[in-house]
């Protein structure tokens, strides 16, 4: 029972940390339609930023978001003026942007790799290897960190959607993008912000990615199948099924860790998503035509 | 006077043919149309091409003096045009209120907003004692009100309905001609197309007949009604009907 509790901690923590990886990602694909596999690319980034903030100047990764957030909402904004912007107001052109993420994450990859290597990396604040014994539970602190930023930028982005304008138009471009512009919604200005949106939760998610997992400009493959199974598994386009994605598979992975190995672990995600593709292809949460 | 002026456009969509070819109506203040015609006639893409949603390949849009062309939608809002599509465009998923917030996003000004949204549940009381729900809730026939009192939050001069009766049981859809009746009433002018021409002419003070994306007959809706061409070619053989049977 104590065993099964323990493993429950963990996974949650670790999901709460998926969750906000994933938020960025379903909520372009709600807006935009589109299934950014550049996503993980750009988190990446993020850890980079957050890397040599650390290791330069000293800053602690959770506090980096103050860098990596800005600093990547901006690349986002240039990412979709300079590739998507023109691509996304051409029907012809939208079926093809998959592939146009799918070149943008190699090219991340490739320019990462060029200037730093891919040798392994991670930041090293002095909670990130430490744990607080609970009764019978570890805690590692590294993760439950990790999970609270995330509950807290998640919390921050649930009340903006919900109580701005601007989040109201978000909400409802997600919901109905030819609605939205009936009632007076400039879309593609909210695609432009939503854009750079998902990109600074990526840039939030590469500064806790920096201290939860070690890193290297390739390591970015291993979360797309992961962030996928879990915005599938919620229903593409939604935040709370991306949250509810990400806890339960984090929760599954870490019985299948404990019982099995950690070397199937992953393997949970990528059967996850093909089973949820195969017989509810729109999720727990999504819309029918949503995929 | 005029208040929209629409003359000789040309329009289609993407790098397919004119729909609208060399179209032109006038549309007076306060007065209300129905566009009848075929499928593919272009009625649906006259609307988009007023509200901004599909810009014109060549010949204007002027509304009061002013030239629409390259405006967006929200721009074209806020000069006071209004367009209800036929998809029953609504935030499903979102409260009723919040369907009628979004009616009003171009004013950003919530204390009006919520003023305004008073006025309309006094139109639609039914929507009144559910504004906390989602929107999918409601009927097919209250989704329509919905929309139409989402538009009416904007005050508009003119408002333009695609096919508001689509799907609507026949008892549903005179509630809804009922709503656009009182619409008439303040004076909003009214552009419908409407797949029942006969109910659709009855209520409108005019009546335009489209055909392959030109004006093919336009005057008042009883000269249309009445117009034995006009009501074989595109209204249907009622008459002969009626007595045959």
């Amino acid at each position: 029972m104590v065993q099964n509790i323990q493993i429950i901690i963990l996974g949650l923590a670790l999901g709460g940390v998926y969750a906000l990886m994933a938020s960025g990602l379903t909520l372009i694909f709600g807006v935009m339609g589109i299934v950014n596999l550049s996503h993980s690319a750009f988190m990446i980034v993020g850890a980079f930023i957050a890397f040599y903030a650390f290791t330069l100047f000293g800053i602690d990764p959770i506090l980096s978001i103050v860098i990596t957030m800005p600093a990547m909402f901006l690349l986002g904004i240039v990412v979709y003026k300079l590739i998507f912007a023109r691509s996304f107001a051409d029907p012809a052109k939208r079926s093809v942007m998959v592939l146009m993420t799918f070149a943008l994450a190699l090219v991340i990859e490739g320019t990462l790799g060029f200037f730093f290597s891919n040798i392994y990396r991670s930041t090293s604040p002095s909670y990130a290897s430490d744990a607080v014994i609970v009764g019978p539970f570890f805690l590692p602190l590294g993760q439950l960190y990790a999970m609270a930023m995330s509950i807290v930028i998640l919390l921050l982005l649930w009340a903006y959607l919900k109580y701005t304008w601007t989040g109201y138009a978000i909400r409802a471009t997600m919901h109905n993008r030819t609605a939205a512009e009936v009632v007076g919604v400039n879309v593609d200005r909210i695609s432009m912000l939503v854009f750079g949106i998902g990109m600074a939760l990526a840039g939030a998610s590469g500064s806790a990615l920096s201290f939860v997992f070690s890193f290297y400009p390739s390591k970015h493959w291993e979360f797309v199948a992961i962030l996928l199974s879990l915005v599938v598994l919620g229903g593409m386009g939604s935040l709370l099924g991306a949250l509810i994605g990400a806890l339960s598979l984090s929760v599954v992975a870490a019985f299948v860790s404990s019982n099995y190995g950690p070397t199937w672990s992953p393997v949970t995600f990528y059967l996850a998503l093909f089973i949820i593709l195969l017989v509810r292809p729109q999720g727990l949460l999504g819309k029918k035509s949503g995929l | 006077m005029a208040m929209i002026e629409i003359k000789d456009v040309f329009a289609g969509y993407g790098i397919g043919p004119d729909i609208l070819t060399g179209l032109s109506l006038n549309v007076v203040a306060g007065r209300s149309y129905c566009i009848v015609g075929p499928n593919g006639a272009g009625k649906s893409t006259l609307l988009k091409v007023i509200c901004g949603q599909l810009p014109p390949r060549s010949g204007s849009v002027m509304f009061n003096g002013q030239d629409l062309a390259g405006l967006r939608t929200d721009e074209v809002l806020e000069r006071g045009i209004c367009f209800v599509p036929q998809d029953r465009s609504l935030f499903t998923d979102m409260t009723i209120r919040e369907n009628l917030q979004m009616g009003g996003y171009i004013l950003k000004d919530s204390a009006e907003i919520d003023r305004r949204i008073e006025g309309v549940l006094e139109m639609f009381p039914v929507l009144k004692s559910r504004l906390g729900l989602a929107a999918k809730t409601l009927s097919g026939g209250q989704q329509q009100q919905l929309l139409i009192g989402r538009a009416l939050v904007l005050r508009p001069k003119v408002i333009m309905l695609d096919e508001p009766t689509l799907g609507l049981a026949p008892k549903i859809s005179r509630q809804i001609f009922d709503s656009m009746n009182e619409l008439k009433a303040a004076g909003i002018a009214i552009i419908v197309v409407e797949q029942n021409a006969r109910m659709g002419l009855n209520f409108a003070d005019w009546g335009c007949v489209l055909d392959l994306g030109r004006m093919v007959f336009e005057g008042p809706s009883q000269d249309v009604l009445s117009d034995e061409r006009i009501e074989q070619l595109y209204l249907g053989r009622k008459r002969q009907t009626e007595a045959a049977s």
